[in-house]
């Protein structure tokens, strides 16, 4: 007895102090909890001294493939503008990004600054309701805010106030392999632009027993076949997100429209729908596996199909216009957060560092040498795809750009409609029965 | 006093107390007992912290999270309702099943396998055994990333190893792991036909370990091989078999990577799997009172199992 009641002490006495150390260990977390918005006055904050931590995905590479100097080169920078600034970058593989974040926030550990695409599930709109992120605002003058793209800002933006800088902003595009039309004899669509009659005709010509015209992918967070489900005018979730509105007939009409290019066209091959992006890329991408003719990515593939690696001869086009008439793609807005900080003085520094980052030359760097958008409307002004005539059209797509629904349980919503659409992309599911079936899902997750 | 002897008298000692049962020997504290092997107790020390503050602590706190719904900055207690959301969920009962049917089937064909695999390699000589013990055992050691991006090629719809074989039957070619009836036999399919190394090795040892008297009696009785390995050699290793039978339990039910790697819990769902919507309830949704609760029910249905396959072993025995 005396010996159970010993050990459950001891057990007790480690709990306890676990729980005492863990307490005391966060250094991030102000003592009441609650984060400060004040922002430090005069120039005091000049004379703050300390680490700033970024954590930063891998980039473009330079000759030692380095995937991290252009961050290295501004910490240096700024290093020199401030003598007691340190700068520590933190390297974190892109696929990792999410979930070291989603920990470092549940550790209270969190970095000073990471870049984050708040629609993007890692940090979400209940983070900044729960004060994980700081507001941008009273770093920003009107005149600089007014410098962004309004969508890119409003992508940053909740109950009027901003959560994060706008550094680039993303569309979806059709790449066409041109090697493949040439060699079918079938000329590219005029300036890109086609209906949804005039695709299908020309994927027909393009498919024969070894090549399709067309196939994508279909998998929680990837959007690559979404703009063919809005073509005709459908659309997730109601305006004020409260309702499910993806089986709607317009929506109905525009899976079928996608659908049918596989099992009534037979313009796309078997695996369209599946989930494996890197095969589907590389029958678009690869020489030796070459074997689809047209496929939509995101603007990243652009450089990516212009590098050395997969050198591709190709061409960015529209999706094909439904019902609508429009035009339709899927775009995004990257960014850089600001998490909780304690002191004004650093805060200040923080948003400095943060302003260094992302300014008008940085951005127009990051639109050269990372295939990207400048958020900046005097980034674009400076023409960074002057030499690059596939990413400027691909950017003059971002006008036709349809955001996703800025819902806090948006992944969650997200997943429960992409497993739907699988079923019915591998044809175990009607278009409408698989819309359908979704919003119970939906309608609960909204419910919540 | 010699150790067989010291054995030996403690042994008849505590023989000639137990019919009387009077005189109770008073058994140490846990106290006097560390006192009395300090040594060892220190030597002990590092890995039971470790064990304490990374796998303890660590499990009694889900435990404790598993009530609460967790925020950044305060958590609230509420009682039973993860685990009403949990059962209330469609996706987790999914999961369930998948994870049961994974379990139900890889379990029993990873165990068969090593025993016959085992089984067949006993018999030769030293030197032999040691080149089918290693062979056996390394790919193990491969990474089962790596594993699961080899099995995405052979399954394939257009290029992979599968479909060609069947080709040659004239079979149309199958859409693995994008169908909802073929996707979860893949992956069991998969998992059956990896080489079960680690069981190899422990069958192998406790096939070893088998007196050879024993099937020289039975030869001499006139029992064939067959009845010599049936009623001599699995009886025997028994033991073993219940080690990796809730090993092997305990790894299908947590089974995760292959699903991330391969499936990403689809077509539908018809291969999530509880371990794979834990990771995403706690990292994806950040609701870890909720990912908490759906551990600690993963937690009961392993030790449920261990403990029925524990009993029915023992009981046989």
């Amino acid at each position: 007895m005396k010996q159970k009641r010993g050990m459950l002490l001891t057990l007790v006495f480690v709990f306890i102090m676990s729980l005492f150390l863990g307490a005391c260990s966060g250094d991030s977390e102000p003592a009441d909890g609650e984060p400060s918005n004040d922002v430090a006055d005069g120039d005091a904050w000049e004379d703050w001294s300390g680490t700033i931590t970024v954590w930063d995905g891998p980039r473009w590479a330079d000759e030692e493939d380095n995937k991290y100097h252009w961050l290295e080169e501004k910490k240096e920078e700024f290093e020199a503008m401030y003598s007691g600034v340190e700068v520590e970058i933190v390297q974190t593989p892109w696929a990792e990004m999410g979930d070291n974040l989603n920990v470092a926030i549940a550790g209270h550990a969190w970095p000073d600054i990471a870049p984050v695409d708040i629609s993007g599930g890692a940090v979400s709109i209940n983070h900044i309701e729960q004060g994980v992120i700081e507001p941008m605002d009273d770093f920003y003058t009107e005149e600089e805010l007014n410098d962004f793209y309004p969508n890119a800002l409003e992508a940053y933006m909740h109950d009027g106030q901003l959560y994060g800088v706008p550094n680039s902003i993303s569309v979806h595009a059709m790449l066409l392999n041109l090697d493949i039309f040439e060699e079918k004899g079938v000329t590219p669509p005029e300036n890109g632009q086609w209906t949804y009659d005039e695709f299908v005709e020309k994927m027909k010509q393009l498919t024969d027993g070894d090549v399709y015209g067309f196939s994508t992918y279909l998998l929680p967070g990837y959007y690559e076949a979404w703009p063919f489900l809005l073509m005709d005018g459908g659309y997730p979730l109601s305006d004020d997100f409260t309702e499910y509105t993806f089986d709607s007939p317009e929506a109905i009409s525009g899976l079928q429209k996608f659908i049918d290019l596989k099992f009534e066209h037979e313009v796309a091959p078997t695996e369209m729908g599946g989930p494996n992006v890197g095969e589907v890329w590389q029958a678009w991408a690869s020489e030796e596996q070459r074997s689809i003719a047209v496929q939509p990515w995101a603007t990243w593939a652009i450089v990516s199909a212009q590098g050395e690696e997969w050198k591709t001869n190709f061409m960015v086009a529209e999706y094909p216009t439904g019902d609508t008439g429009e035009p339709i793609t899927i775009g995004g807005v990257g960014g850089w957060v600001m998490f909780m900080q304690e002191d004004n003085h650093k805060r200040r520094m923080v948003a400095e560092f943060l302003k260094h980052i992302s300014n008008t030359e940085e951005q127009f760097t990051m639109a050269q040498h990372y295939g990207i958008f400048p958020a900046l409307q005097s980034t674009a002004e400076m023409e960074p795809f002057a030499d690059n005539p596939e990413m400027a059209r691909a950017q003059a797509l971002s006008e036709q750009a349809v955001m996703l629904p800025r819902h806090p349980e948006w992944a969650r919503i997200d997943e429960a409609i992409q497993k739907e659409l699988q079923l019915a992309a591998n044809g175990e599911k009607e278009p409408a029965e698989a819309l359908q079936d979704a919003r119970q899902e939906v309608e609960r997750i909204i419910g919540e | 006093m010699s150790v067989q002897t010291e054995f030996e008298h403690s042994k008849q000692g505590a023989l000639s107390h137990r019919p009387h049962g009077k005189k109770k020997r008073k058994r140490p504290t846990l106290l006097q007992e560390i006192k009395k092997n300090k040594a060892a107790y220190l030597f002990l020390m590092p890995k039971l912290l470790f064990f304490t503050v990374f796998m303890l602590i660590p499990i009694l706190w889900s435990f404790v999270l598993s009530f609460q719904e967790f925020g950044v900055f305060e958590t609230t207690w509420v009682g039973f309702k993860n685990y009403v959301d949990v059962f209330e969920s469609p996706l987790f009962r999914t999961s369930l099943w998948n994870t049961f049917l994974y379990t139900v089937v890889t379990v029993p064909a990873f165990v068969i396998t090593a025993l016959i695999i085992a089984t067949m390699i006993h018999p030769l000589g030293k030197l032999s055994q040691s080149f089918f013990r290693s062979a056996f055992y390394l790919p193990t050691v491969t990474s089962m990333v790596i594993i699961a991006m080899v099995w995405r090629w052979m399954y394939n719809y257009r290029f992979g190893l599968f479909n060609y074989v069947l080709g040659w039957f004239g079979i149309e070619s199958i859409d693995w792991l994008n169908q909802t009836a073929t996707a979860l036999p893949a992956l069991m399919i998969m998992s059956i036909l990896i080489p079960p190394g680690a069981g190899i090795i422990i069958y192998l040892a406790a096939m070893n370990n088998i007196s050879p008297t024993l099937y020289e009696a039975a030869k001499i009785d006139g029992a064939s091989p067959f009845q010599r390995w049936w009623r001599i050699t699995v009886p025997l290793i028994k033991p073993t078999t219940l080690y990796l039978v809730i090993l092997s339990t305990i790894g299908s039910f947590q089974v995760f990577t292959q699903i991330i790697m391969m499936t990403g819990g689809g077509p539908g769902n018809a291969t999530e799997t509880i371990v794979h919507v834990i990771y995403k309830t706690a990292f994806r949704d950040f609701n870890f009172g909720l990912a908490s609760a759906q551990s600690v029910i993963l937690f009961f249905i392993i030790m449920i199992f261990a403990i029925f396959q524990y009993r029915w072993f023992r009981t046989e025995n």
